[in-house]
């Protein structure tokens, strides 16, 4: 199976566009700071994208009037981008959408919560009715057009992989010819009390794998790819080619992974059988790498089962986005086809020491030209455990 | 051409065993919120003395708005007690896919497990997700289900809205054992799921499948009275054709179903 990638589009901590993101990845500067975006009395570092929602709305071409949610904002910014990557009519019904989002339109609803609380009949009913998750997945497809099948996955921070899953699996099945695949999540004092609550929030900038790590910084952000039936590809030349792909679970815990990293060496193994890859035909892998002490131990007692001794460069760039929940499968896969493109293996940054683990990341960016396989892992809350391969 | 089944269909008013049966661990019963509980419990009750856990290849759930109860609960829990001192457990408990989870969890299944969120599309999203799996050889046997329960500040928003005006609100857990194999309990031959690009009016779907001349056909259009009006109805929907499937009375159901003008979607059951 190749899935050719006819288009990315990306917003984060890092930019609003490819060129943006692939300038701070290369030049090594994270895009987490201080929190900016509401009041919170918890002085945690994020991963914020560097404008307001009422900015973007500006940027888009949005009526100021008109209610957004954050995350239908951020998905229609990366999904337009995609689109336009990809130079993609969306007139046909055989264009299809298939979003990926965790916290729909939370931001919202938690201005509209504290109203109603107080009161019942208080509180602005527009500023709730984007909480389900399909609004932000109904807004992309209204603003970008798209007519064809249209879906919202929830699979907490896997999502957005299983969103390029299921579409792929639509073009093979020759339901569709084109689809927009990803995911989006806005920040929202919801999910940073969620984290915090779980002791999981870093106090400082995070560092992935490194033996200090101390828990994650919550980032934001969207991304989508186009893919498409590989005989319409014609003139295009693609990026690239999903080649491998697989959903699994963990089965060991709501929150925690399993010490053995069962799920995820499960998804990897999986990935690699359909793609009918060997393990070192791996170049660089984008691990998940959240920076909480069980997520790493236990995706690097995955890494070991599955590539033993020959553990290929890999890396987390969650230290330059934060952990952006639904979105991270999207903007990471699309890092991926970035590191297919340009040769790159980007630096795990705040990476110091492994400790006893000797799992080493790839700590400074690298060019190399034998990069042929780029794998990419996304684990969420439930076990949920994806993993997707990417090829040249 | 492969072939659907549906061999079980379970729905949370018709449970033949105790919640304490179907998740044997007492603590993860205390955290969960009713919808969790009855939509895990649901779920685990298509696993029985001839059908064990291990033979499903798959878990797929759909949910409209997800675990209600508990992200109230945090989100108030946050606003009340100005963020400090909150309690995780109804945080880790909102995520959409907490009930395909926890089955997945109760019976230690490594499989494939997927959520979907996609208001009235959120069931046939699984439905459709559960037939591409079964095109490829590797999966046999796929647990469907479709969880939505009602809170009552949600209810009281949606009355704001004006929804109860036209519909009265409904809730409820039904999960379906969809596969590519028949068996001696399958209960009908899922023929088809189709996704019309807009509402289609029931006389037209009458005079489309004959429903009036063949007694053998019948047509069940948005058939909401008892059930409710709620993103997944489609699910409970589909459990009362199957009932009718059952009596063995008619051969072909045309099941129409559209949550609030949109959504439409159109499934043909075949008897067996």
């Amino acid at each position: 199976m190749r899935i050719p990638v006819i288009g990315i589009g990306v917003i984060s901590a890092l930019g609003i566009g490819v060129e943006e993101n692939l300038t701070a990845l290369r030049e090594g500067r994270t895009g987490i700071d201080r929190l900016t975006l509401f009041e919170s009395i918890h002085n945690v570092p994020v991963g914020e994208v560097k404008y307001t929602s009422e900015k973007l709305k500006e940027i888009l071409g949005l009526n100021k009037q008109d209610s957004y949610s954050r995350t239908a904002l951020l998905g229609i910014c990366a999904a337009d981008l995609a689109l336009r990557d990809a130079g993609l009519e969306t007139s046909s019904a055989r264009v299809g959408l298939i979003s990926a989002t965790s916290v729909g339109g939370m931001d919202l609803t938690e201005n509209f919560y504290k109203d109603f609380l107080s009161d019942e009949t208080k509180g602005r009913l527009r500023d709730v009715k984007s909480h389900d998750c399909a609004d932000s997945t109904l807004q992309i497809a209204r603003y970008c057009g798209i007519k064809g099948f249209t879906s919202t996955i929830s699979t907490a921070c896997s999502s957005a992989a299983n969103a390029i899953m299921l579409g792929a699996r639509m073009l093979e099945s020759n339901m569709l010819d084109y689809v927009v695949v990803g995911g989006t999540d806005a920040l929202c004092k919801f999910t940073l009390n969620g984290f915090r609550s779980l002791m999981i929030l870093d106090s400082n900038r995070c560092r992935p794998f490194d033996e200090t790590r101390a828990g994650l910084n919550l980032g934001e952000g969207a991304a989508y790819l186009v893919l498409c039936r590989e005989e319409l590809v014609m003139d295009n030349d693609p990026y690239c080619f999903l080649t491998g792909f697989a959903n699994t679970n963990d089965a060991f815990h709501q929150t925690a992974t399993s010490s053995d990293g069962e799920g995820a060496t499960r998804s990897m193994r999986g990935a690699l059988k359909k793609a009918s890859l060997r393990p070192d035909e791996i170049g660089y892998i984008n691990v998940h790498g959240t920076g909480t002490f069980n997520n790493d131990a236990s995706e690097g007692a995955a890494l070991k089962r599955v590539f033993t001794k020959d553990i290929p460069p890999f890396s987390s760039t969650k230290a330059f986005t934060g952990h952006t929940l639904a979105a991270a499968g999207g903007i990471e896969a699309v890092y991926a086809v970035l590191s297919l493109k340009h040769g790159l293996l980007y630096p795990n940054l705040n990476y110091v020491s492994s400790g006893d683990s000797e799992l080493n990341p790839q700590s400074i960016l690298k060019m190399s030209d034998r990069i042929d396989h780029v794998m990419s892992n996304s684990f969420g809350f439930g076990g949920n455990s994806s993993t997707l391969i990417f090829s040249k | 051409m492969q072939s659907y089944y549906i061999n079980q269909a379970v729905c949370s008013d018709t449970l033949t065993r105790g919640l304490p049966e179907l998740i044997p661990d007492a603590g993860m019963r205390r955290r969960m919120s009713k919808m969790v509980k009855m939509g895990v419990a649901t779920g685990m009750s298509c696993f029985d003395s001839h059908f064990s856990a291990d033979s499903v290849d798959a878990i797929i759930t759909a949910t409209g708005l997800g675990c209600l109860e508990d992200s109230e609960k945090f989100l108030r829990n946050l606003i009340e007690n100005d963020e400090q001192l909150l309690n995780p457990t109804p945080f880790i408990q909102s995520t959409f896919n907490t009930v395909g989870a926890q089955i997945g969890l109760l019976c230690k299944n490594h499989s494939y497990n997927m959520t979907y969120a996609h208001r009235g599309r959120s069931f046939e999203s699984a439905l459709l997700d559960a037939i591409l799996l079964l095109n490829d050889e590797d999966y046999k046997n796929i647990l469907v289900g479709a969880i939505d329960y009602t809170i009552p500040q949600q209810l009281k928003i949606m009355e704001r809205m004006g929804f109860w005006r036209t519909d009265k609100p409904g809730e409820g857990a039904f999960f379906f054992m969809v596969s590519s194999e028949r068996t001696a309990d399958t209960i009908a031959e899922l023929k088809a799921l189709e996704f019309p690009d807009a509402e289609i009016e029931k006389e037209e779907l009458t005079k489309r499948y004959g429903v009036e001349k063949d007694s053998s056909a019948k047509l069940f259009y948005r058939e909401y009275d008892t059930t409710g009006v709620y993103p997944t109805v489609s699910a409970a929907s589909l459990y009362d054709a199957l009932q009718e499937m059952k009596r063995n009375e008619v051969e072909t159901i045309y099941l129409y179903n559209s949550f609030r003008n949109e959504y439409p979607s159109l499934i043909t059951l075949g008897c067996i």
